[in-house]
């Protein structure tokens, strides 16, 4: 064998060589000088910048972010979570789990513009929605929820975390032995009791997982809030703004350096994520 | 009545209940979509009454004749094609290699395809704007200057998918029964590695057309004409085109990924594309 592999023993630099050099040019590259901007605003080192970028409107945009991303994490992953629950234990039309789990594969990734579209359609001042409410004495303002809005955000972006919380929640959900319950069922549990204490811990770090990529998704999430509401107070719209006005000098490392906090955000979510799937995978693959 | 029977039937309506009111949650904003895309009637005028009147696909059919739509969904689709042609030149080999020679090194690869996952578009456009726009204006300047960072961000689906068609056909034992026999290098890759990969490679293909159909904040902070960017300026001449046009996209987008499905259901692959 290893005769065999000789004349190959360089491929894998042959190979790795382009990779690396088209990830360090592409992307290493534009984010060292992002950070290094932003450490040293004035040519020195300093972290006014990057102190600047947490405070005032900027300060807001964060919180409003989070905030819009947790809400829409939070109520796309339960529901996702209780749609995977539900679908589990129907097995009668056949068609359904795997008619539910294409359209999520492809609902999960209509976001963007024409979403945006499709939402103005039906809650927008002359959505269908709205008008059909409106005839019945009902007015979604009254309730906070107008397209622009932070409720008519959460409810566009439903529209995919729903649907990528049950693909990331179906494998779990599967990993749910139906022997578990029978033998905590025999043991004298109650229902309730078999998913305080088998059920809920087993599932709760996949939950955890599924709703911190929810929120990721969401935090980035640029092109149907644009439509929406471009003025907005959220990050990525403040980013736009910035690199859109860096004529004016010192605002350029304030858009680098509120990039790197959405970077440090993004990498610890990332990292808090891929360990609770760790710890998920291990139910699942058992 | 059975106690039993009387539970079960709650939880089989609650159930029903729950799974109509999801279903409607989804359909509806595509029927509001679709009457004000393909009905010929102003949309204040659009009520309960007149559901069927007036059909047409005339909008659809002036934005898709629109030289400025035609333009850019051109470009779009140029810009799709390099950037499969580049993900799949970069990782292919990649990807064979690490399987058959160093699979100790998958999870280290796996973990760094990720990293693109972290930098979205809308962080990733103010340090390209600030490195390339002075070191290279010329680059910048091209619409297919987007290549290489659509590439960038069909990376981490696009090595995964890779990985797991060469998982599936058990590609270390392939190549060394091909190499065993005889054959060389080449002859392994290309006649034995690859046509097993066809379903794999076509799978990353379609999820990148959809990245790319998809991507709005990283084009449009560089100014370049893309179809989804031309679809929100298009909006402002004639939004019931733009309308049907963005319907049109999203049943593209829809097909694409409605193949990857069928290609790859079954084997554990995560097929998300978030950020964008």
């Amino acid at each position: 064998m290893r005769v065999l592999s000789r004349p190959e023993s360089r491929l894998g630099i042959l190979v790795s060589l382009p990779f690396a050099a088209f990830i360090g040019l592409f992307l290493i590259y534009p984010v060292t000088v992002v950070v290094i901007k932003a450490l040293t605003p004035d040519g020195h080192l300093s972290a006014d910048a990057l102190s600047r970028a947490l405070s005032g409107t900027y300060r807001r945009g964060f919180i409003n972010s989070i905030e819009l991303s947790l809400a829409s994490a939070v109520l796309g992953g339960l529901i996702g979570v209780v749609l995977a629950l539900v679908v589990a234990t129907m097995s009668r039309p056949r068609w359904l789990h795997p008619a539910l789990e294409s359209w999520s594969a492809v609902a999960s990734q209509l976001g963007g513009v024409p979403l945006a579209f499709a939402f103005i359609a039906t809650i927008g001042t002359q959505g269908l929605v709205t008008r059909a409410l409106a005839e019945m004495g009902l007015d979604l303002r009254d309730y906070g929820v107008t397209v622009t809005g932070f409720w008519g955000i959460v409810l566009v972006y439903l529209y995919f975390q729903i649907p990528l919380m049950f693909l990331v929640m179906t494998p779990a959900v599967q990993g749910l032995r139906q022997s578990w319950r029978e033998a905590a069922a025999i043991l004298g549990a109650s229902p309730l009791r078999y998913w305080l204490s088998v059920g809920g811990p087993i599932l709760a770090p996949s939950v955890l997982g599924g709703i911190i990529l929810l929120f990721i998704n969401s935090f980035t999430a640029y092109a149907t809030v644009f439509v929406l509401n471009p003025g907005g107070a959220l990050v990525p719209l403040q980013i736009r703004f910035l690199l859109q006005g860096n004529i004016i000098t010192g605002e350029e490392d304030l858009g680098n350096a509120i990039v790197v906090w959405v970077i440090a955000l993004l990498l610890l979510s990332l990292i808090i994520m891929t360990a609770l799937q760790r710890r998920a995978l291990k139910w699942i693959h058992s | 009545m059975d106690p039993l029977m009387t539970a079960s039937r709650k939880g089989f309506v609650l159930r029903w209940g729950f799974l109509i009111l999801v279903a409607a949650y989804f359909v509806v904003p595509m029927l509001a979509m679709a009457r004000f895309a393909f009905q010929n009637v102003p949309t204040a005028l659009l009520t309960r009454d007149n559901v069927f009147a007036d059909w047409s696909i005339s909008g659809l059919l002036t934005a898709l004749s629109n030289p400025k739509i035609v333009s850019s969904a051109s470009i779009s689709f140029w810009i799709a094609v390099f950037a499969i042609a580049l993900n799949f030149a970069l990782l292919v080999p990649l990807a064979i290699v690490t399987e058959v020679r160093s699979p100790r090194l998958r999870p280290a690869l796996t973990a760094l395809t990720l990293v693109p996952w972290v930098v979205p578009p809308i962080a990733l456009v103010v340090g390209v704007a600030t490195t390339f726009r002075a070191a290279a204006p010329w680059f910048l300047g091209n619409t297919l200057c987007l290549v290489p960072f659509y590439a960038l961000w069909a990376m981490p689906f696009t090595y995964r998918v890779l990985d797991a068609g060469l998982q599936a056909i058990n590609a270390r034992t392939l190549y060394e029964a091909a190499r065993g026999l005889g054959a060389s290098l080449w002859t392994v890759i290309f006649r034995v590695l690859l046509p097993n990969m066809r379903a794999a490679m076509v799978a990353a293909a379609m999820l990148t057309v959809a990245l790319v159909l998809g991507e709005y904040a990283f084009a449009s902070l560089l100014l370049k004409s893309t179809l989804p960017t031309e679809m929100v300026v298009y909006e402002g001449r004639d939004p019931r085109g733009a309308l049907a046009l963005a319907l049109f996209v999203m049943v593209i987008t829809a097909l694409c990924l409605g193949v990857v499905v069928r290609l790859i259901r079954r084997r554990g692959v995560s097929i998300t594309v978030t950020g964008f």
